[in-house]
């Protein structure tokens, strides 16, 4: 496997795995909100 | 033969696999993943199937028999947890490390050692969550929706099933995230995305979906566990919170979870219909598009759980339309299926049986949700037996039937070996038979107005009840036999060529039986990508 293969590789799954955090994180604050 | 096949078979005589206890710890191999992951499920399958011939044992007949009511509200509960998350959604995974490297021409998932991870996590968690049998209090018993403030209630349980809640969704988020980077990255130069197999299609929808919405469970199930330890209100109507936004957060994850179970069992249906019928996948980009329409709908339907609860009329209409939409997307794909059929030199292998008994069999779990979308008749269905035996229509003879499907359909390709015909058929007739006499007298129960999650039942639903417990046996213990085929398969089946399945197209009937442990180390050619593509 080429580097710049094994490079998109690895921030692609960082960006999902930011994704989730993200929708993981997001709902919990809007809990928050909403129960304010 | 190809130059890679040959190029593949020399890796395999000395691939020095790692041997003993450490190729399964330390697996990086996305086939030996695969096989645990199935592995596993099969486990989980019987642990939740036990549970389920606990539930119709209690419910032969009225009064209580067996178990007290307490203990059975944890069999319901702990059933479901262990069928959608231990035996399904593995068992999806197992088929997707399988076989989406051999689909699409690659040498192995995008990030094994994740994936090695993402699996290892299971067993932790599953174990946590089956010690819940064992504490004080037992094992939770609120159903698998966890809506508070009932679970808030739990015993010692509830820490643990929270923590193996977290557990399960991270393992499936990193299993999403490797399937995506797979699919995105690792196809083979030419295995363009629309020319890649429907299974594979479907579970790259699958991962978004997971990716979406397992962090919104896990964010419901925080928020259950700082409400029980930390003070927190989230759910509490006395602090200021609002039980019913948990639902509506759970409700937010579990539709589009509904789709992670059944949307990869499109996919297999997708290849083994065309398979037996010798004729390519009719319309194969509209199956596509419905797939990714279905996922969409998904996200926007979910109050149709709670109708009861309480909304506004125009919420009402909404998520009843929303949910009435997604017949469409369904419907063409009903169709597609129906016309791969049409005109087409059917034969009835196991594969195909159970791949028809899904067409029909799921369709009747689809229109009986088309009933439960109605909200007037919803407010006399919910949480009725009517729910239960809609799920269980889109989930058995719907996903379960489909993952045997795959088993039977590539289990030439994994061990080399053909399965035994004669007793892969006896064990379909026995499984459709039984899930028909199980299940369709569920419907006949929930519309006479039978509650579900109850131990106990007014005797005017006594007869159903024994002909539901008579066909529940049938269908459990025939299941045994899908064991023995798979173990004789192993040991002592018939040599497998290469496409044991004369109609079979796609990359993986491209390699040798049984596929080697490395395969795609040089990527398929274009000849061989013209040949098997799926579009």
């Amino acid at each position: 496997m080429k580097a710049d293969q094994k490079r998109t590789i690895r921030l692609n799954a960082l960006l999902l795995g930011g994704v989730a955090l993200s929708f993981y994180l997001g709902f919990i604050l809007m809990a928050v909100l909403g129960v304010q | 033969m190809s130059n890679v096949t040959h190029a593949d078979h020399a890796l395999d005589h000395d691939d020095h696999k790692p041997q003993g206890i450490k190729r399964w710890l330390f697996a990086t191999s996305h086939k030996d993943i695969g096989t645990m992951y199935l592995v596993f499920s099969c486990l989980m399958f019987f642990a939740g199937g036990t549970m389920a011939l606990i539930i119709r044992a209690e419910l032969f007949q009225p009064g209580l028999q067996f178990v007290d009511p307490g203990f059975y509200n944890s069999m319901t509960t702990m059933h479901a947890l262990l069928m959608i998350f231990g035996a399904v959604m593995p068992a999806w995974t197992g088929l997707a490390n399988w076989m989406i490297p051999l689909q699409v021409g690659a040498p192995d998932m995008a990030l094994p050692r994740l994936n090695n991870f993402s699996f290892w996590l299971l067993p932790f968690a599953f174990t946590l969550l089956l010690l819940t049998l064992f504490v004080p209090g037992g094992a939770p018993a609120g159903g698998w929706t966890l809506y508070p403030p009932l679970s808030l209630q739990a015993g010692d349980s509830f820490p643990l099933t929270i923590f193996a809640i977290h557990l399960m969704g991270a393992s499936s988020i990193l299993g999403a995230i490797n399937v995506i980077v797979t699919i995105m990255n690792m196809r083979a130069p030419g295995v363009s995305l629309l020319r890649m197999p429907l299974f594979c299609w479907t579970w790259l929808i699958t991962a978004y979906l997971l990716i979406a919405v397992m962090p919104v469970l896990a964010g419901a199930v925080t928020m259950l566990l700082t409400d029980h330890f930390f003070g927190t209100t989230f759910f509490t109507a006395a602090g200021g919170g609002d039980p019913v936004m948990f639902q509506h957060i759970f409700w937010f994850f579990g539709h589009p979870e509904v789709y992670i179970l059944i949307l990869p069992a499109f996919g297999i249906v997708s290849e083994i219909i065309p398979t037996f019928s010798r004729k390519p996948l009719f319309g194969f980009e509209a199956m596509v598009y419905a797939s990714a329409s279905i996922a969409f709908l998904s996200f926007i339907v979910w109050a149709h759980h709670m109708f009861t609860v309480g909304m506004p009329l125009a919420g009402q209409l909404f998520f009843m339309l929303s949910t009435m939409l997604i017949a469409i997307p369904t419907g063409v794909k009903v169709f597609n299926w129906c016309a791969t059929m049409w005109k087409g030199s059917i034969s009835f292998e196991t594969p195909m049986l159970f791949a028809l008994a899904f067409l029909f069999l799921f369709t009747i779990g689809g229109f009986s949700g088309l009933m439960l979308a109605i909200v007037p008749a919803d407010f006399q269905y919910q949480d009725t037996y009517f729910v239960v035996a809609h799920f269980h229509y889109v989930l058995v003879p719907g996903s379960i039937f489909s993952i045997m499907a795959g088993v039977y359909y590539w289990l030439p390709k994994w061990t080399g070996r053909m399965y035994n015909e004669t007793v892969g058929k006896i064990h379909f007739w026995l499984s459709a038979i039984g899930v028909n006499i199980l299940f369709f007298p569920q419907h006949f129960l929930g519309l006479a107005g039978m509650p579900r999650r109850i131990p106990d039942y007014a005797t005017q639903f006594a007869d159903w009840n024994m002909v539901s417990s008579i066909g529940a046996f049938i269908f459990g213990f025939s299941q045994l036999l899908f064991v023995y085929v798979i173990v004789n398969t192993v040991r002592s089946g018939k040599k497998a060529t290469q496409r044991p399945w004369d109609g079979g197209r796609g990359l993986e009937w491209e390699l040798p039986s049984p596929a080697p442990y490395h395969s795609w180390g040089t990527p398929p050619s274009e000849e061989i990508i013209n040949r098997s593509s799926a579009n």
